[in-house]
């Protein structure tokens, strides 16, 4: 008898706050609100700006998203609970991602895993080597089926290393060797790098103004005429049985009135009748060879007008 | 939340009739609603486990599916949300093997998960998995050892157990009220919801995803809110138990008394669930109109004191006699005494309080009746309580009982003989109580041994509220109904209108004597029976602006 | 050489504004969009063809219409760029390689439907492609094409980066608004539709990459001419992700209506299939897989492999061989649909992990006669029961590997020595009991 997992040894409130407290990441805070209606919409940001900034996501840590993003703690926690990549533990120094999904299954991931597994003497189930500078996981599909099997190392799709960097290039996979080479690669970078660098994974390195009615946004909402007023479309003019004519046509929802023209012999279009936005067809008596043609109104402004349709004999 | 959730749109009493088809008839149920509570109104049940008539839809448990005609044909659908459509069709388990099928297939995934804890679970009896197995589960696993279950719990819950197989958390201690076990639980969501949408207090959340989701608290805090013990009601299965009943009875040795909150004037409708002559617990009772399903911990809680520290016997100063001694004292003080002040209570029934007033009919100008209270009234906090103590204060002033203990404590001295009934008013206000020591003989009708027994010269033990038979009218101008549980701690105990009227010679033989004399001053009371008021109460006209 | 609509840039170095000028980039921000109505935009999406390309295959234009315009709510466009569908990565090659591509597209649906905020859902293991992105757009945002009041049109755009954080099931529309609204993604119960009431319940589109991507080329061309590129009821091209046993694995345009096998062993294609073929799987790996005589016969279009009882999906094809093992491969899935389940109702939850564990049972030669049967029968009970698809999506594999190459599974099956031992254990008391 006993427990299943190792108990996670939690930093303190202190500890946490003390990190993420910080004004660099307090900007990135704001601004990560700025973008949404409201925001608790800035939850899922915000998770991964404190992991990026601890290099995991601890209890304090998600209390503090929950905090900034007007959210109670439980509801932080149970949504950084329900993603996969929030780690609630820490990972060693280079975090192996290997796909085990159906497609690199059928090119031979298993035979990788169990080599990882091997070579660096830890379970693919997510653990980790005694230096703390490998973990290992097993994934499911990374959406690079092409290049399967296919490995992430930390945020980087990796499945063999070119000119002194992780890559993928077009039509490489990830073979034992390969592995191997990316494994060494991680520990010379290890010896000669203190650290890995920060990197901006809750996305935008840029200041828009923000979502209008935000926190802090200086932006106004979308005005409702940028766009020019909606035409006619699919003006037609059917002959019935009784040789009078229905005119047909396709108008928007928001047209108010429609105006229905006529012409003869070229001349001038006059207007035969208005009808309103929600009719949609209007019988009436045209000579042979009359052009109709109809402009729509919505909201006091007048559309182009729309294709001409001609009375047939 | 997780979804766009809306609270059911229930049926109205008024509510207009539709025709829609139900397994091959034509019936007619309220417009407007769903089809659960649709098909409830014709006496159809359907089995469900997330839905709850007071609580935002949530639609997760799929237990409820009937089948209804859509563009495509008949389908299968569930009942908690598809409106009710004029002409539409609907097909139970009665008319369709479809439904009957996708109703089993349910619970059969619901239960293959499910630890095997019927034997100690607090739940079983009123389980809705246990209920809803036996109408409409499959009744044969084809669950095997090799296949093995995957027990919820959260990963630092996780533990293996003597047999080396997995668990998840088992009776985690979640506050000072509730315990969790998170394997029970099969994320209904219904206390997620009621803690957010009612108590508005998000203090629980189902973690994680798939099969490994789990319901906690944050880490490491607790669930603690005077409303936390309704989650132990809305959740389906027990895994969400309270504390105080935890292990204590099981359910189906229990008898349901319907009562009235004592604690409250909104007067929460309750149950008082005893076995054996002894409360084990209280249950809300769903009232739409005045607590929905809820009550407040302390309400639930109050049975706890139906055995605690009961005066079942009279006292002569400090010591103890028998009960009809006592009462019989009580009589002789009272019929005389040269002023007697009667002080009325609106903690006791309308009953009670109308006993006390024929009484002081009885005495004439001898006798002068007090009321009112020292308590004073909060503000309603939109769930269960309005936040006035005093449960029947309205009744009180239907009466006509004036609001006036302070100008008893200025005359005291012009008395000779107190009765009090109901209130501990030396508890609730000692320095205000102390000028009533002037009074020579105090005479105090209680249930407890409190601090008002400590201070009279003459004790009656009474029953308490959960014991006697009676109406009180709550802040909304309803007349309510408490009905007497067997659980007296002694045979000789007799409710607080009986002892009055031997006392005045009365002649009360039942409670309905005291109804129909309260009848007599409460002119909105003119016609209405126990039995017409029923176990919903009834509103009474004209008595609330 | 056949037309292409969205990967025509591919290693030319489009990611960069100017280059992606300097191909014809953003030739429509001017009167050939600036001058169009909604209505009329809406219309000709409509009359393109175009129909979703990231899964779903809803008509773009129709979904378009539903969107309420004018109803003073804020509309929104949220892009689906949470490509989890196992076998597919075109989305992931069209952002790397084609950035602003999206942004245009993304500027031209923003026009049709009024959009003032749009959100580009990533998923989280994307971060590449994320920080490709917000280059573009940083860079779009520095030349005047995006922001308050684009190039004096009076209509502004602001498009933001959402990052997932690992969850395939935040790919469907609702879970992903969910998702994107800072909840767990969880679908939600319909109606409403998005269309009407979606992200912070206003109205919201919710586009794939591919779709938006489109937009440009149809704009250019027109509708009749995107249409033409494929057939009367799937128009255009689509892009396909192929992987698994084909020599030259990768992401390639077609026509709709292209045939599989062209596909695999065209030569400017996949260059033919290593080995001999055993199965494919057509759409991602929630499609009913193939045999390799029904791929044969098989066009890459909506309705052709929906005459084959399969689907076109997400275009994810993936190509297996002889010397392949169909029980790993659904044991691969099984697991994948167990572990991703969001949890919310039921059958999903419990079922996806139930057939799972039945099916590892027989991979590790514990396997019962029957167990076959039981997967089955659990598929189909948690086909029709549930919130959204994915436990039909975990439905299908199930029915048709064990259906369409079931000697394989009951040689699993009888690789357990006791494999006709009673199912029901007499004696059995399952979990432990107090």
């Amino acid at each position: 008898m006993g427990h299943c997992h190792a108990k996670v040894t939690q930093p303190t409130t202190d500890e946490v706050f003390s990190k993420l407290e910080v004004p660099s990441v307090l900007a990135r805070a704001e601004e990560l609100v700025r973008r949404y209606p409201v925001p608790r919409s800035a939850l899922l940001p915000m998770l991964w700006l404190a992991q990026e900034t601890i290099g995991w996501l601890p209890q304090e840590a998600i209390r503090w998203a929950a905090g900034k993003c007007d959210v109670s703690p439980v509801h932080a926690y149970g949504v950084s609970m329900f993603y996969t990549m929030y780690k609630k533990e820490p990972t060693g120094r280079f975090f192996l991602q290997i796909c085990q999904n159906v497609s690199c299954h059928v090119l031979g991931a298993e035979d990788i895993i169990a080599h990882a597994e091997s070579t660096l003497g830890i379970s693919s189930k997510g653990g980790t080597t005694s230096d703390d500078l490998f973990t290992l996981l097993r994934v499911e599909c990374l959406g690079a089926c092409g290049n399967g099997p296919v490995m992430q190392v930390n945020d980087d799709f990796a499945t063999d290393v070119v000119a002194g960097a992780l890559a993928m290039p077009a039509g490489v996979q990830l073979t034992k060797e390969r592995f191997d080479r990316i494994v060494a690669w991680c520990r010379d970078r290890a010896a000669k790098l203190p650290q890995e660098p920060l990197r901006d994974v809750s996305g935008g390195a840029f200041r828009t103004g923000g979502h209008p009615g935000a926190k802090g946004a200086t932006t106004s909402p979308q005005r409702p005429d940028y766009a020019p007023a909606p035409p006619v479309l699919a003006l037609s003019v059917q002959k019935t049985e009784d040789g009078k004519a229905k005119v047909t046509w396709r108008a928007d929802g928001a047209v108010t009135a429609l105006h229905l023209e006529a012409r003869r012999d070229g001349g001038a279009f006059a207007p035969v009748a208005t009808l309103s936005g929600k009719d949609k067809e209007w019988v009436g008596e045209f000579a042979a060879g009359t052009e109709l043609r109809m402009v729509s109104e919505s909201q006091g402004r007048r559309a182009k007008p729309s294709n001409i349709a001609k009375m047939e004999a | 939340m997780s979804n766009s959730y809306h609270m059911p749109v229930l049926p109205k009493p008024d509510a207009k009739k539709v025709t829609i088809n139900v397994d091959g008839r034509d019936v007619e149920v309220p417009e407007g609603t769903n089809l659960v509570e649709a098909l409830k109104s014709i006496g159809i049940a359907t089995p469900h486990f997330c839905y709850h008539p007071d609580l935002p839809v949530a639609g997760n448990c799929r237990q409820c599916m009937v089948e209804t005609d859509g563009p495509r044909g008949m389908g299968l659908a569930i009942a908690c949300y598809t409106p009710v459509r004029a002409g539409m069709k609907v097909a139970t388990d009665l008319s369709s093997e479809k439904v009957k099928t996708a109703r089993k297939a349910v619970m059969e995934f619901q239960l293959a998960n499910h630890p095997l804890d019927c034997p100690i679970c607090d739940k079983a009896g009123e389980c809705s998995l246990q209920d809803n197995y036996m109408s409409a589960g499959g009744h044969t696993s084809r669950m095997r050892e090799d296949i093995g279950k995957l027990y919820k719990g959260a990963p630092e819950h996780r533990h293996l157990d003597a047999k080396g197989q997995e668990r998840g958390g088992k009776h985690l201690d979640l506050g000072p009220n509730v315990v969790l076990d998170q394997e029970r639980c099969i994320l209904c969501d219904r206390c997620v919801r009621f803690m957010r949408d009612v108590a508005g207090s998000e203090q629980l959340y189902i973690a994680g995803r798939g099969d490994h989701a789990f319901l906690s608290t944050f880490p490491g805090s607790e669930l603690d809110h005077e409303y936390d013990l309704n989650v132990t009601d809305v959740c389906p299965v027990g895994a969400l138990t309270g504390k105080h009943f935890r292990f204590r009875q099981r359910v189906w040795n229990l008898v349901s008394t319907p009562s009235i909150d004592p604690t409250d004037s909104l007067g929460a409708n309750i149950t008082v669930d005893h076995h054996e002559g002894q409360a084990w617990r209280i249950m809300p009772r769903r009232n739409p109109e005045v607590n929905r399903s809820w009550i407040h911990n302390e309400t639930r809680l109050a049975y706890r004191k139906l055995s605690e520290n009961r005066l079942a016997a009279g006292l002569f100063g400090k010591s103890e006699v028998p009960l009809p001694q006592a009462a019989s004292r009580l009589g002789e003080l009272v019929r005389g005494a040269r002023k007697l002040a009667l002080v009325a209570s609106g903690h006791l029934t309308l009953e009670d309080n109308a006993a006390i007033l024929a009484l002081a009919q009885f005495l004439g100008s001898r006798a002068e009746v007090f009321g009112g209270s020292w308590l004073a009234a909060g503000k309603p906090d939109n769930i269960a309580r309005s936040g006035d103590p005093v449960p029947n204060r309205l009744g009180l002033k239907l009466l006509g009982i004036a609001d006036n203990l302070d100008e008893l404590t200025r005359r005291a001295k012009e008395f000779d003989v107190l009765v009090v009934a109901g209130h501990d008013l030396w508890k609730i206000a000692p320095s205000r109580a102390k000028a009533l020591e002037a009074i020579p003989e105090r005479i105090v009708l209680s249930s407890w041994h409190d601090d008002s027994v400590s201070k009279a010269t003459l004790s009656v033990g009474v029953r308490a509220w959960a014991e006697v038979r009676g109406t009180m009218v709550n802040c909304q101008g309803r007349v309510q109904m408490l009905q007497a549980a067997p659980i007296l701690p002694s045979p000789d105990l007799e409710p607080v209108w009986q002892i009055l009227s031997s006392a005045g010679r009365l002649g009360w033989t039942s409670e309905l004597d005291a109804f129909r004399f309260a009848q007599g001053r409460i002119p909105a009371l003119a016609g209405l029976t126990y039995r017409t008021i029923g176990p919903m109460g009834r509103i009474l006209e004209g008595v609330v602006a | 050489m056949a037309t292409l609509t969205v990967t025509q840039n591919f290693g030319k170095g489009a990611s960069d504004l100017s280059v992606y000028r300097s191909l014809g980039g953003y030739s429509s921000l001017g009167p050939r969009l600036f001058d169009l109505s909604q209505f009329e935009l809406i219309d000709l999406v409509t009359r393109s063809g175009l129909r979703g390309r990231g899964g779903a295959g809803f008509p773009t234009g129709m979904k378009w219409s539903f969107v309420p315009r004018g109803s003073g709510k804020p509309v929104y466009l949220v892009v689906n760029a949470d490509e989890g569908e196992p076998g597919t990565f075109k989305d992931h090659v069209l952002m790397l390689e084609d950035p602003h591509r999206l942004i245009e597209g993304m500027i031209i649906c923003g026009w049709a439907l009024g959009v003032r905020s749009a959100y580009i859902y990533v998923r989280g293991e994307f971060l590449p492609a994320i920080e490709t992105l917000n280059r573009a757009l940083k860079q779009a945002y520095d030349a005047g094409l995006l922001g308050e009041n684009i190039q004096g049109t009076g209509y502004s755009l602001d498009i933001y980066v959402h990052r997932g954080a690992g969850a395939y099931i935040c790919g469907e529309e609702t879970a992903l608004i969910n998702s994107l609204e800072g909840y767990k993604g969880q679908p939600r119960l319909k109606p409403p539709f998005p269309a009407v009431s979606g992200a912070w319940a206003s109205p919201t589109c919710v586009n794939n990459v591919e779709t938006l991507m489109a937009l440009p080329w149809i704009l250019e061309n027109g509708p009749a001419a995107y249409q033409a590129l494929g057939t009367p009821k799937s128009g255009g091209t689509k892009v396909f992700s192929v992987s698994g046993d084909v020599k030259r694995p990768g992401v390639y345009e077609v026509p709709m209506g292209t045939p599989l096998m062209e596909l695999l062993e065209g030569k400017d294609l996949c260059q033919g299939i290593v080995g001999e073929l055993k199965g494919v799987i057509p759409g991602g790996s929630s499609s009913p897989v193939l045999t390799a005589e029904e791929a044969r016969k098989a066009n890459l279009d909506y309705e052709a492999l929906a005459a084959l009882k399969t689907m076109l999906g997400s275009g994810a094809v993936i190509a297996f061989n002889t010397t392949r093992d169909v029980v790993g491969m659904l044991a691969s899935l099984t697991r994948f649909y167990a572990h991703e389940s969001c949890g919310q109702c039921t059958p999903c939850r419990e079922g996806t992990g139930y057939a799972d564990r039945i099916l590892k049972g027989v991979v590790a030669r514990k396997g019962r006669d029957g167990d076959l049967e039981h997967m089955l029968d659990l598929a189909a009970n948690f086909s029709n029961t549930t919130i959204c698809p994915l436990a039909s999506a975990d439905a299908w594999p199930i029915e048709n590997f064990i259906g369409k190459f079931r000697p394989e599974f009951e040689k699993a099956v009888a690789a357990n020595p006791g494999h006709a031992a009673p199912r029901l254990d007499d004696d059995f008391r399952p979990g432990a009991f107090w």
